[in-house]
């Protein structure tokens, strides 16, 4: 085995692994997993069964995955900081509820101006939710964990309230807000024509968008400031050890809620994409959405680097296109997707290649975990000041 | 009338708080799990998916079995499996406790929806009619105590196992050797290991017992406060169920009285028909006292010292 790929056993194997656990699940409920699969196989154009276009799929999957690159940096960047941000959804949803606000007010502007101004105000409002977390974090030890979950949850709640009877809800509506303005709209890549045919489908049923193009940038920037700037340092300073860090010269609160504000950027930017790009208006379609926690999947399997990220955004963008197809041709709920994703997650955090590689002779084992992650968050421990006295 | 007034009436009715009891159990019976688990020292959040689990397998349990009682049982048996994953991921493959919770939680999720739809096609799962439902149990003589009567005696079975149950995790957390021993293990594993307990079987034992508790609620609410399921019917009560736990310290006293506080706010929405107040705002409640109490500003919430790290043996 080389040594510059053993890196890639853990990602890969976990994915395997997935696939195996899920498919056994699939057959134990008397289901055939080569036709799930199939169709999940269809999200990235192949072997689709049931006539479905493969373009369209893949437009489908790119819309999927362009989101989860930005909330997977969201997750990413605390994660080099020894810091879990679980609430990239909450940080996503307030991010779309800006841009929305943003792009319902300044409706009149041109779009060169007003697009730019719905990312910045999603950003804006991503970093202010983080920033919460980070702070607490930085200034009395609340665990970002715990904190972050909470702010989840106030998002939610606030997105329902804003739709339902409150102030975002569109005349008429019961649980959608007025869409945004055809300027304030990012561009797709092929004209909304129902006459130019691309691939066999008009032009307009491809919803691939340049917010796609923003997110690899956004990916790109993330590497950039990680590797190639002081702050990136001091982040991950900070993630190899408070101490030594605090020695270097390194404001560790500083740099905590400095990285959880970047973070929560990321994360509303993913959102303000998803309005801007995609769904135009909030809907009730948001008080089931995933991204923010498919986020987390996607930074763990990513390995917490920018390529790593992009790629396991393709995988899960594929399989939530996928999983619609399936869902259709198979009959078996896309619900699946979400399995698969939680058995990644058990792997990746068991490392249960480590365990299983070991039992095959002659194998060496690889790395336990990323070196670029933290080991296993000292959880709530720095927070700690004497522990609680018994009742 | 003003709103203000038109609380005190309400606060002044035994309806209000036999729905805040009501509604507090069924925190409480996740925040008793969290308590149980996080004491050994391992993290959980995932008493939502555990909870999610039970409420599934207790309605499946029920319109097959047409017996409340197996389907409880059931709920907590799932509800213990789905624990036995998290407990045996994080603590033999010393995996990332958070990740684990969350993977379970997505698990959950994903398996339900998945599994409603492979037994029951894509239809809903149908009703369980009222008389295979966890009874109402009324007790003789004390229920006709004014007020109190009302409030403490006249609920869903379950409340009286839970406030049962809750008497019980503190007397066995704090009051015996069995809860010294899960205490010492979630503070100071090392030091446990070197007087002879075992770290291990204790912490599987407490992962397990959040997992049936959580179970328990599922049932609670699928099969004692509504008669269905209906994906992700849970809707974020596990997460409350976590935030009582941090609310109150890590003790079972203090989580039933977080419980308390945000089953009267349930209770005063449902009971009104003045407040003009979103029912989504008010559903923030829990999540931002939280938010409050974590800031410091009710005093120090410090979890068990050992919280989230996996134990080696002979590490230091």
């Amino acid at each position: 085995m080389l040594p510059r790929f053993s890196g890639l056993a853990v990602p890969l194997g976990s994915v395997l692994f997935a696939f195996v656990a899920g498919g056994l699940i699939v057959l134990i409920s008397g289901a055939n997993p080569i036709d799930a699969y199939q169709g999940l196989l269809c999200g990235v154009g192949l072997l689709c069964a049931g006539g479905e276009n493969p373009a369209l799929e893949l437009s489908t999957t790119i819309v999927f995955l362009t989101p989860l690159i930005t909330a997977g940096v969201a997750v990413a960047i605390p994660f080099r900081a020894g810091l879990f941000n679980i609430g990239a959804e909450g940080q996503l949803l307030v991010g779309t509820v800006a841009c929305l606000v943003v792009g319902i007010t300044l409706s009149s502007l041109p779009g060169i101006v007003l697009v730019p101004l719905e990312l910045l105000a999603g950003m804006a409002a991503g970093a202010a939710w983080a920033g919460i977390a980070g702070v607490l974090k930085a200034t009395v030890g609340a665990h970002e964990v715990v904190t972050t979950i909470m702010l989840n949850y106030v998002a939610q709640w606030l997105v329902r309230y804003l739709i339902i009877g409150g102030p975002l809800q569109a005349p008429g509506a019961f649980s959608a807000s007025s869409p945004i303005s055809v300027n304030g709209r990012l561009p797709t890549f092929f004209p909304a024509s129902n006459s130019l045919i691309v691939f066999g489908l008009p032009s307009s049923v491809y919803r691939v968008h340049t917010g796609l193009i923003i997110a690899l940038v956004a990916a790109a920037v993330f590497a950039f400031l990680l590797w190639r700037t002081s702050l990136g340092y001091e982040i991950r300073a900070v993630g190899q050890s408070q101490k030594a860090a605090r020695y270097a010269g390194v404001s560790v609160p500083r740099t905590i809620i400095v990285t959880m504000l970047i973070a929560g950027a990321f994360a509303g930017l993913a959102g303000a994409i998803q309005i801007a790009g995609v769904d135009k208006q909030l809907t009730d379609k948001y008080f089931n959405d995933t991204t923010g926690f498919d986020a987390i999947a996607v930074a763990l399997l990513g390995l917490g680097s920018a390529v790593g990220i992009v790629l396991a955004a393709l995988l899960f963008g594929a399989l939530h296109a996928g999983g619609a197809v399936m869902q259709s041709d198979a009959g078996l709920s896309s619900n699946l997707v979400l399995v698969l994703q939680a058995l990644i997650l058990f792997s990746i955090a068991g490392n249960f290649v480590g365990q299983i590689s070991r039992l095959i002779p002659g194998l060496r084992p690889p790395p336990t975990l990323p070196s670029e992650l933290p080991p296993a968050a000292p959880l709530m421990t720095e927070a700690a000041a004497p522990p609680p006295e018994t009742a | 009338m003003s709103a203000l007034g038109d609380i005190g009436h309400l606060l002044l009715t035994a309806n209000l708080w036999q729905a805040t009891l009501a509604a507090a159990v069924l925190f409480l019976l996740p925040a008793l799990g969290g308590v149980t688990s996080e004491r050994s020292g391992v993290v959980n959040i995932a008493m939502e998916g555990m909870m999610l689990t039970g409420a599934f397998f207790a309605v499946v349990a029920d319109l097959k079995l047409h017996n409340p009682w197996l389907a409880t049982l059931v709920a907590m048996v799932a509800g213990g499996l789905m624990a036995l994953i998290h407990a045996v991921v994080s603590i033999r493959f010393r995996a990332d406790q958070i990740v684990s919770g969350i993977a379970i939680n997505i698990f959950a999720a994903g398996l339900t929806v998945f599994l409603v739809n492979r037994i029951y096609g894509v239809q809903d799962v149908g009703h369980v009619v009222n008389s295979e439902l966890l009874p109402n149990i009324n007790i003789p003589v004390l229920d006709q105590i004014p007020f109190l009567g009302q409030v403490l005696f006249q609920q869903n079975v379950i409340v009286y196992v839970a406030l049962v149950l809750l008497v019980l995790t503190h007397v066995v957390l704090f009051r015996t050797r069995l809860g010294l021993r899960i205490r010492a293990v979630g503070e100071h594993p090392q030091a446990a290991d070197t007087a002879g307990i075992n770290v291990f079987r204790l912490r599987y034992g407490s992962v397990l017992v959040s997992g049936v508790l959580s179970g328990l609620a599922g049932a609670y609410l699928a099969i004692g406060i509504a008669n269905t399921f209906v994906p992700n019917m849970t809707d974020g009560r596990g997460y409350i169920a976590l935030a009582a736990m941090i609310f109150g310290k890590w003790t079972p006293f203090g989580a039933f009285i977080a419980c308390l506080i945000f089953g009267l706010g349930e209770a005063i929405y449902a009971n009104n028909s003045f407040i003009h107040i979103s029912a989504y705002l008010l559903s923030m409640l829990p999540y931002i006292i939280t938010l409050v109490v974590l800031a410091g500003v009710v005093g120090r919430s410090t979890p068990p010292a050992a919280d989230g790290l996996p134990y080696i043996p002979g590490s230091e």
